[in-house]
């Protein structure tokens, strides 16, 4: 039997594949067959880790069928973690058909800070020199996704240390994770600028790594332990007790990684958390921004770490009129590289959630989590709306006019 | 030569994506939600998504030619594997054939594909002020091809009967490949005596005369008032006479649940917030209808029901409602944990018994689960004497499992025993159909007939629902 999914057999074996994790796959909406189906993935797990089915490219293609949205996992009445369970088969499957390329790009190119930037400022150029075959259609479209990267990452503009604006309340480690630092530069120096505004010395460690959350999925689980013992040291030679990030996806996958508890412990936060409890009667002020706002749930967020209502109570309170968006919660068809993978089903998923947004009527939606922002984007560019994507905290910054 | 030709067939009918071959693939359609599945290999040659009634006719010409077992499937959350390829041969798969066709709210009526999801279909009646009764605790995944195949009902049976009142006609694929239409050609009537009545015919047949491509259902008034009374009883025999007087003094609530010692402290187990109050049994009455009458009826239970209970709650706060409710609907799972390396399982679990017998029924399973040394939970659909039995075992164990199977034969004979049936809504595919004789009896040949005269080649869903031994071909 696997190691991986041995830990996981109490789990598996409750399922009686009841099939209700069918009512909120956002993949077995799209596929409607059994074999994308939640129960399905827990199915080969148990296969695959009694030896019964073989690790091949079958069952790897069907592994891949996940967004890892864990709505599954919050809807099964017998409490599974069905994410980790695929996660789990993912590194029996990454093990077992070990794929050069991948293994390149996960242990030796994303797990260093110095050769991720250097292979995202190579793909940056070839962004450009590659324009006119994007503009003809000739590449596959998933590399369309993040849109023109930045000139800069935010990472160089960004201090190693940020001062309090007044008299600081605490001091917060900022783990800047990838989809911020390359993608939207301006959300990590809103976050920044924000934490400063209301109290917050903030810390930003040089030698951070990534989260951990793209290997995870890749099943590379051992680089991913690495990077994150990497990053817990660097906050701990910090003196760092609390660790905060803009991204939902980095909160969840540190929350599950690094010791919450005990001496050695680091509390991790998201944003939105840390947020709610510095606006919470703050005598600053907050100018209402003239603007009908949205919310879209991040997976990792709502579903991974059960945060709701904070960024909403945020939200009616910064701007003139929020309105609650059909189906907030449900998945925008990223997943991270899912939508690589899967370009089509993401896009799919991802129609739903913006005709969604459309009914709002709506000029802006918020949500707080970087990956979403570039596939929200990437949607409504392609449904030719103006509607514009934010953070919550940048608009939070507008609010506390708060200029770069 | 047979799975060549098959192969070649299902493509001329349906595009690559909709035709499913991989290894993997045919195997993860081996399963539904039984015990039983789970230690069979019931792997199907083929698995196809059909979208039209034109390919659904066109599978069962290629199948009936060429003797290949045709089985249809909903969601797959049966517990009889009634949906699996016993003997091989194609699976049709309606999950994506999810349209509903037709509301018509001036007929009350509304006409629905196979693969329409029960709460689905319930979303979009909403709109019009309209909804489908029966309610299987499956509603967020069941399919409507699936509860009508099966006769489902669940919740609310007591009040508004199973699936069959419901269907006003059907149109179904016969194994030769016809299509007939049931209820009346292009019949928009609520009311149809003419004729033999094939839609009760094929309601409840578990997909052994035909394939369900299209349901007519009637659809009633949605109500506008609800409310739950929750009446613990520290003595078991107390919870069916206080069911009893209810009746007798002429209120007929929606659903009555039951909840036996062994499922409250499961509950509570399983989550301690719910803190249900230990006792022999707790009761939960859902009445519904105009707001006048739900507050008097409510409070007539109330009445009634403290004669013989311990405590009794009354509430239409959606709130607390919600908070009467979660243990009887966490129930199913909370099974699992009155042993730590507990499996529930789907097995003897859906018995029906005269009312006068639910008690017996009650005590003689917990003497049953006691001589095999099986723990076992009980709750259900107290209100139509429909018990659910949930056996709890570590799977693990071989020596275990045969034991659960000799409980589970036990309680399936147990039912007959009482003048009631093997299963009151889940069905009888391949687990319950060795007791088929001797709950039917004469009537058992008849089914065997009308079988052999709709599928004389024994293609359509065969080992299912008939008395063992019927003639059957397997690719």
């Amino acid at each position: 039997m696997s190691e991986e999914l041995a830990g996981l057999k109490e789990h598996y074996m409750r399922c009686v594949r009841c099939g209700q994790c069918r009512s909120v796959c956002p993949v077995f909406r799209e596929i409607r067959n059994e074999t994308v189906s939640p129960r399905g993935k827990i199915f080969l797990a148990h296969l695959l880790s009694s030896g019964e089915a073989k690790v091949n490219n079958e069952a790897a293609s069907l592994l891949s069928q996940c967004l890892l949205c864990r709505a599954c996992s919050v809807e099964c009445p017998s409490a599974i973690p069905v994410h980790e369970i695929v996660t789990a088969a993912r590194s029996l499957a990454a093990k077992k058909l070990p794929s050069p390329l991948k293994s390149l790009l996960h242990r030796k190119i994303w797990s260093s800070p110095a050769r991720l930037n250097f292979s995202v400022s190579l793909f940056r150029h070839c962004q450009g020199l590659l324009k006119p075959a994007a503009t003809l259609n000739l590449l596959p479209p998933a590399l369309s996704l993040p849109g023109r990267l930045p000139r800069r990452p935010a990472r160089p503009s960004i201090p190693g240390q940020t001062p309090a604006s007044g008299k600081a309340k605490m001091r917060v480690g900022y783990f800047l994770g990838c989809s911020t630092n390359y993608l939207f530069p301006g959300i990590a120096r809103s976050t920044v600028a924000v934490l400063a505004r209301l109290g917050c010395e903030v810390v930003l460690p040089q030698e951070l790594k990534c989260c951990g959350l793209p290997q995870l999925a890749a099943g590379e689980d051992k680089t991913a332990a690495h990077m994150a013992s990497a990053n817990l040291e660097a906050f701990r030679r910090l003196n760092v007790k609390v660790v905060v990030s803009d991204c939902a996806s980095c909160t969840a996958t540190l929350k599950e990684s690094f010791p919450q508890n005990g001496s050695n412990g680091i509390k991790v936060l998201d944003l939105s958390e840390l947020l709610a409890v510095l606006t919470e009667g703050n005598e600053l002020k907050f100018k209402t921004i003239n603007r009908v706002v949205t919310y879209h749930d991040p997976c990792h967020l709502a579903n991974a770490q059960s945060i709701t209502a904070a960024p909403r109570n945020l939200l009616r309170r910064i701007c003139t009129e929020f309105r609650e968006m059909p189906g907030a919660a449900e998945c925008c068809g990223g997943g991270g590289s899912f939508v690589l993978h899967h370009y089509g089903t993401g896009m799919a998923i991802l129609n739903k959630k913006i005709l969604n947004l459309k009914k709002t009527g709506a000029e802006t939606v918020a949500t707080s989590c970087p990956n979403c922002i570039m596939q929200l984007r990437h949607g409504l560019l392609k449904h030719g709306s103006g509607t514009e994507v934010v953070s919550v905290v940048q608009l939070l910054a507008e609010s506390l006019e708060i200029t770069f | 030569m047979v799975r060549n030709k098959l192969a070649a067939g299902l493509k001329k009918i349906y595009p690559a994506g909709r035709i499913l071959t991989g290894t993997l693939e045919k195997k993860m359609y081996s399963y539904d939600s039984s015990f039983y599945a789970r230690f069979r290999d019931f792997i199907p040659d083929a698995v196809v998504l059909p979208r039209s009634t034109a390919e659904v006719s066109a599978t069962m010409k290629l199948a009936s030619e060429h003797g290949i077992p045709v089985v249809p499937r909903g969601a797959g959350s049966g517990e009889t594997c009634g949906c699996l390829a016993v003997r091989g041969g194609i699976v049709l798969d309606f999950s994506s054939w999810d349209d509903v066709e037709e509301v018509d709210p001036e007929n009350m009526q509304v006409f629905a594909r196979p693969g329409v999801v029960h709460y689905q279909l319930n979303e979009h009646l909403a709109d019009f002020g309209l909804f489908f009764p029966p309610d299987p605790g499956s509603t967020r995944m069941c399919t409507i091809g699936g509860m009508v195949a099966n006769n489902s009902s669940g919740l609310r049976a007591v009040k508004y009967g199973t699936t069959e009142q419901y269907v006003l006609g059907l149109e179904v694929v016969l194994p030769d490949g016809r299509i007939i239409e049931t209820g009346g050609v292009n019949c928009r009537a609520l009311k149809n005596v003419s004729g033999l009545n094939l839609t009760k015919l094929f309601v409840g047949s578990e997909g052994i005369l035909g394939v369900i491509t299209m349901v007519r259902l009637r659809v009633w008034p949605r109500p506008k008032a609800r409310g739950l009374a929750m009446a613990v009883f520290t003595d078991l025999e107390a919870a069916p006479a206080a069911v009893l007087d209810v009746y007798q003094s002429g209120i007929l609530p929606s659903g009555i649940e039951i909840l036996d010692s062994s499922a409250i402290h499961a509950v509570n187990l399983y989550n301690p917030a719910i803190n249900l109050p230990e006792a022999e049994a707790i009761l939960i009455f859902e009445v519904d209808g105009n707001p006048a009458g739900v507050t008097w009826e409510g409070e007539k239970i109330v009445e009634i029901t403290k004669k013989r209970a311990s405590r009794v709650e009354w509430s239409t706060e959606p709130g607390r409602m919600a908070e009467l409710w979660r243990g009887r609907s966490v129930v199913a799972v909370a099974a699992a944990r009155l042993r730590p390396d507990g499996s529930r399982i789907f097995a003897g679990e859906d018995i029906s018994v005269p009312l006068s017998k639910v008690t017996e029924a009650l005590r003689r399973i917990k003497e049953l689960g006691r001589q095999h040394e099986i723990t076992v939970v009980n709750y259900g659909h107290i209100g139509d004497g429909n018990i659910h039995t949930a056996p709890v075992i570590n799977l693990d164990n071989p020596e275990e499992v045969a034991r659960a199977n000799a409980l589970v034969d036990a309680i399936h004979r147990l039912a007959i025993e009482l003048g009631g049936s093997t299963t009151g809504e889940h069905g009888v595919g391949a687990v319950r159909n060795q007791y088929a004789a001797d709950e039917h009896g004469r009537a058992a040949d008849i089914m065997k007939q009308i079988k052999e005269t709709l599928d004389p080649e024994n293609i359509m869903n065969p080992g299912k629902l008939l008395p063992p031994g019927e003639a059957g071909k397997s690719v």
